[in-house]
């Protein structure tokens, strides 16, 4: 296996966009990557799309082939991988595995979403009984995916005595890092009264520590060192990257199910952990050599649970750190430089996509307004719906 | 007569239909929900399950059974505002979910009754009961289950 490299990365920015085709803002993201690069689109040798796209056709999620045949028709290998919000950090995974296994000089990962307003409607197609937990959780008990975050964080409150100042001050941090962040759809600073201030969606959770839902696109493009040399950018390798799925025994409260194994068996949210795991070990390294963190922070909840549960922090810690404000790029673990899914809304595939896209910037140095001092080793952790999960190590 | 609901127990009556099928069951006992239940390991699964998810058992047959009478609650959320059209609740208000933490090894999410809002604690022992959630069309009661606080029958 040869070594992996990033050659290019590129993103439109996050926001709505009502007049502009998914295909467009496909377009622009893996054109600002080309660029990037200093590469034409006849260079690619093969297009990985992370796709959403459900069964029967509909649903969101633009596959690799639909781009070619709109832009370059150059006949290349044209891969789509599933995982739904997964997807991007599958997708950029895949297409470091067919660099190191030699298949490609060349090639783009990217992820494009044009996001429905509000609630993501069940997919169509699939039967209205209890064979679809996805069907029964709304019909039977009314649970939004923020009621699902609500529990976790209501019972980190019993466990860990976490309070809503602490939950608030997580989202404040989130937006802090957003204000020099030009991609970010939410760029204004708040306060914790702010948050507080918020409607309550879920109790315990307010309207600002939650994620809203975005259009947005961003690509990478991986290489061979030769390929990297050759173009002149800063040097960031690719050093580990795994997928996981979701173990038995796992307590997270898993959206869309109803029921879970009361029993901790295995680490909580085990996809993304083991993911995590994985990409550090193929990395040859350990949760301490990493620098700077970009995960999922679909709520508050999770920017302070994740570190704990994936093995960068103790249990309970997260709380003190965010109040010593650690978690900001000056901090001892700093999580989310770019604004995170708090400040971004989520274009869900082309979300792993654009941690990927944060983290090279960092890596390089070239993060104005939100560089992580010196950063050398930055990873991403992803979570889809399905238990899916992703993460990418990269080291400059 | 359910003392927490005012209702017949039953599901049978032409004017009572549940959610979905296959999801709980009312008989003389009290309410209990439809599960599984492996037979070479012991996981139960909720709801029915096809298969045993659990990797080290080989067995995979599940058989079908009763479960989540009782429990204690491990976590709750109060839902503020009203989800979309295919939840169907009326009248409509923000109403608890919780997170059950049964005897068979399972956490399951329901809906709680028969506590305020604001009184609701982590670890209260709490029973499943069957409740209606709204009126249909055709004027019947359409029933989901919910988990309600136990509490020795003083419900008024």
């Amino acid at each position: 296996m040869r070594s992996v490299y990033v050659l290019g990365v590129g993103a439109h920015p996050w926001g709505k966009f009502p007049d502009k085709p998914q295909l467009q803002l496909a377009i622009e993201a893996l054109t600002a990557a080309l660029g990037d690069a200093k590469l034409g689109w006849r260079d690619l040798r093969g297009l990985v799309a992370a796709s959403s796209r459900f069964e029967g056709g509909l649903g969101w999620g633009l596959h690799a082939n639909e781009l070619l045949q709109a832009v370059a028709e150059t006949g290349i290998p044209a891969v789509n991988v599933g995982g739904g919000c997964a997807a991007g950090g599958i997708a950029v995974h895949t297409a470091a595995s067919m660099v190191a296994s030699g298949e490609c000089d060349v090639i783009a990962a990217f992820g494009a979403e044009r996001m429905p307003k509000g609630f993501i409607p069940r997919p169509p197609g699939i039967p209205d009984d209890i064979t679809d937990t996805d069907y029964l959780r709304w019909v039977a008990i009314g649970a939004t995916n923020p009621a699902y975050w609500a529990l976790e964080a209501r019972r980190r409150m019993h466990d860990f005595g976490t309070t809503a100042e602490i939950f608030a001050q997580a989202s404040v941090v989130m937006h802090q890092h957003a204000v020099a962040n030009p991609l970010a759809r939410y760029r204004t600073e708040i306060t914790v009264a702010d948050v507080l201030a918020s409607p309550t969606v879920s109790d315990p959770l307010h309207l600002l520590e939650i994620c809203a839902v975005s259009d947005g696109a961003a690509a990478v493009i991986l290489g061979s060192e030769e390929q990297a040399r050759r173009s002149g950018v800063p040097l960031v390798q690719v050093a580990g990257s795994a997928v996981a799925t979701g173990q038995f025994g796992d307590p997270a409260v898993r959206i869309p199910t109803v029921a879970m194994s009361a029993g901790a068996l295995v680490p909580h949210t085990s996809e993304v952990a083991g993911a995590v795991h994985a990409a550090l070990e193929s990395a040859g390294m350990g949760p301490g050599d990493v620098d700077v963190l970009e995960m999922a922070d679909n709520s508050a909840w999770h920017v302070l649970a994740w570190p704990e549960q994936f093995g960068f922090l103790e249990p309970g810690q997260s709380d003190w750190m965010i109040e010593r404000g650690e978690f900001g790029v000056d901090g001892k673990f700093p999580v989310n430089p770019s604004g995170g899914f708090l400040s971004f809304g989520e274009a869900t595939t082309a979300q792993g996509v654009l941690q990927v896209c944060e983290l090279v910037w960092q890596l390089r140095q070239q993060a104005t307004g939100r560089q992580v001092p010196g950063a050398k080793v930055a990873q991403s952790a992803v979570l889809g719906l399905g238990a899916n999960g992703a993460s990418v190590v990269l080291k400059a | 007569m359910d003392p927490l609901t005012g209702m017949e127990n039953t599901v049978d009556a032409p004017t009572q239909v549940a959610v979905a099928d296959d999801l709980f069951h009312v008989s003389a006992d009290g309410a209990a929900l439809v599960g599984s239940r492996c037979t070479g390991c012991g996981s139960h699964y909720f709801p029915k399950a096809l298969s045993c998810r659990n990797p080290k058992c080989d067995s995979k047959v599940v058989e079908q059974v009763l479960l989540g009478r009782r429990g204690h609650l491990y976590s709750y959320t109060v839902q503020k505002y009203q989800p979309p059209a295919l939840f169907r609740m009326a009248p409509w208000e923000p109403y608890a979910i919780g997170l059950v933490e049964l005897p068979e090894g399972l956490k399951v999410m329901a809906m709680l009754t028969g506590i305020a809002l604001t009184d609701i604690e982590i670890g209260t022992p709490v029973q499943l009961v069957v409740e209606r959630l709204y009126q249909d069309e055709s004027g019947r009661d359409i029933l989901t289950y919910k988990y309600a606080p136990i509490d020795e029958g003083t419900t008024s």
